[in-house]
């Protein structure tokens, strides 16, 4: 076991307190309280204690009160209870109650304790996977009604659209008229085309394993190299790029090759059309285990009031018909996966600038 | 006919065809397409859509920036001068209960459609408001 169970003692009488710290202060963490003010202190000093034992016999307040007072404040930490003479209706209606997890009759033996404690341990653990899982449910629920809604949208909107169209189409002699709808037919199915590109990224963010390897970012820019060399000459974007690397880097090839295509495409994507210096410049430095990837472009900036929410599923900031709602956040799910970080600054008209920070592993 | 017709949708295709069809029913319909939701609502706002008519508005939902929604709420906010010349009818393919029922009750909103846009349902649409 890596770390000590913390288990609190709460008794009225100092030599059963320091009887109890004696016998098991080896196997656990034991912290003893004398009154239930001092149990307090402890309790909030100490969120990861996971066991606490009390008298039900004490000056002012009676044990099974003590639970029910701490059961709303600290509900994790497993109560049980202490008890010298058998008071039989009030551990069983405390019980009953879920106030308390078990009872040890006073006075106690070691193994008893022992079993008690071991006991909670695990009940205190099953209950802890529960939370984390029901949160991680929660969030899994949650992002399934995003996505039920975004279908209706993302998925429906391009094929009534197309629908639309075919249906118009038989009306349509013009063959020029035809060849405009037909143009924007297929960029309407590109779009969805990515869109389905992107939840097949998503759900391997989500769910894949990291599959850490050396990373040659030289290497992997080269490869992406190709589609912005197109993108840049058509839209006549100078695309600057500049890499050092002098020592090796570990980390997962894919997520990395996401958060740089994503962050990259959008450089393009986003550019002022008017403006007549139009630039995408990755910078990319590897020092002392840690990769700091700048991507800045000369685009058309985010409004201060969206920056906050440009990672979160489907926010689009923007109006121009690329966007699926997706990439930033994948960046972020990636980034999370990867133990990264990533920054933003931009500024209306001139341009924004992302900041990714990713470590060696 | 006495009639114009504002489009705001974000999608290219879909702003084509309403124009199409539209078209279809009288091509002498003056229309106006927006694929902004602000920049159809400055229009408005400004007096920019030639005025004599009564304008229909064909309103997708989902958009981004400014939705339908954020747009509905704007519009019901012009002087009832401007206000009175337009009526609302919602074009979307939306089947999400809780988006229809939240648009439907703007008492502007006089109409929904769901997409595609098909010529019989623009007819029952101007037959309903002319």
């Amino acid at each position: 076991m890596s770390e000590k169970i913390k288990v609190l003692y709460v008794d009225d009488e100092q030599e059963n307190l320091v009887g109890f710290k004696a016998s098991l202060r080896l196997e656990y963490q034991i912290f003893t309280a004398v009154n239930i003010p001092q149990a307090l202190n402890y309790l909030s000093n100490h969120p990861d204690i996971k066991v606490v034992f009390c008298d039900q016999r004490m000056p002012g307040k009676s044990g099974v009160e003590f639970f029910e007072e701490i059961r709303i404040s600290y509900p994790l930490p497993v109560r049980i209870l202490l008890t010298a003479y058998t008071d039989i209706e009030s551990i069983i209606d405390a019980i009953n109650k879920g106030n308390i997890f078990r009872y040890v009759k006073k006075p106690w033996l070691e193994a008893d304790i022992i079993s008690a404690i071991e006991e909670a341990n695990k009940f205190y653990m099953a209950n802890s996977m529960l939370l984390i899982k029901n949160d991680e449910l929660q969030k899994a629920y949650n992002e399934l009604n995003k996505f039920a809604y975004s279908v209706s949208h993302d998925i429906r909107g391009p094929i009534s659209g197309i629908l639309g169209a075919i249906n118009l189409a038989r009306e349509i002699d013009d063959v020029e008229e035809m060849k405009e709808m037909l143009f924007l037919m297929e960029k309407s199915l590109k779009k969805l085309d990515t869109y389905i590109i992107s939840m097949h990224d998503y759900y391997s963010l989500q769910r894949g394993e990291l599959k850490i390897q050396e990373i040659d970012f030289n290497e992997i820019i080269d490869e992406m190299k190709a589609i912005y060399m197109v993108l840049s000459k058509i839209n006549n974007v100078e695309f600057k790029i500049t890499v050092n690397q002098d020592e090796v880097f570990r980390n997962d090839r894919v997520p990395v090759k996401l958060i740089l295509n994503n962050l990259l495409s959008n450089a393009f994507k986003y550019q002022d059309k008017s403006k007549k210096d139009k630039s995408v410049e990755i910078i990319v430095d590897v020092h002392k285990n840690v990769a700091t990837i700048l991507i800045k472009d000369t685009g058309i900036g985010i409004l201060g009031n969206h920056i906050g929410e440009i990672f979160n599923l489907f926010y689009r900031a923007n109006s121009q018909e690329v966007g699926s709602g997706f990439g930033l956040y994948n960046v972020k799910s990636a980034l999370l996966k990867l133990n990264g970080q990533i920054e933003v600054n931009s500024v209306m008209h001139e341009g924004t600038t992302f900041k990714v920070t990713i470590p060696s592993i | 006919m006495d009639l114009a017709f504002i489009v705001i949708d974000e999608s290219e295709l879909d702003c084509f065809i309403a124009r199409k069809v539209i078209q279809q029913v009288d091509e002498n319909l003056i229309v106006y397409v927006f694929q902004s939701a602000q920049h159809g609502l400055d229009s408005i706002r400004e007096n920019r859509i030639s005025g004599g008519f009564t304008t229909i508005i064909l309103l997708d939902l989902q958009m981004p920036v400014m939705d339908g929604f954020q747009f509905v709420e704007e519009f019901e906010k012009l002087p009832a001068e401007i206000r009175n010349k337009y009526k609302i009818c919602v074009l979307s393919c939306t089947r999400n209960a809780s988006d229809i029922s939240r648009i439907m009750a703007h008492k502007t909103v006089v109409s929904l459609i769901e997409k595609p846009l098909y010529k019989a349902d623009l007819q029952a649409l101007i037959t309903r408001l002319a």
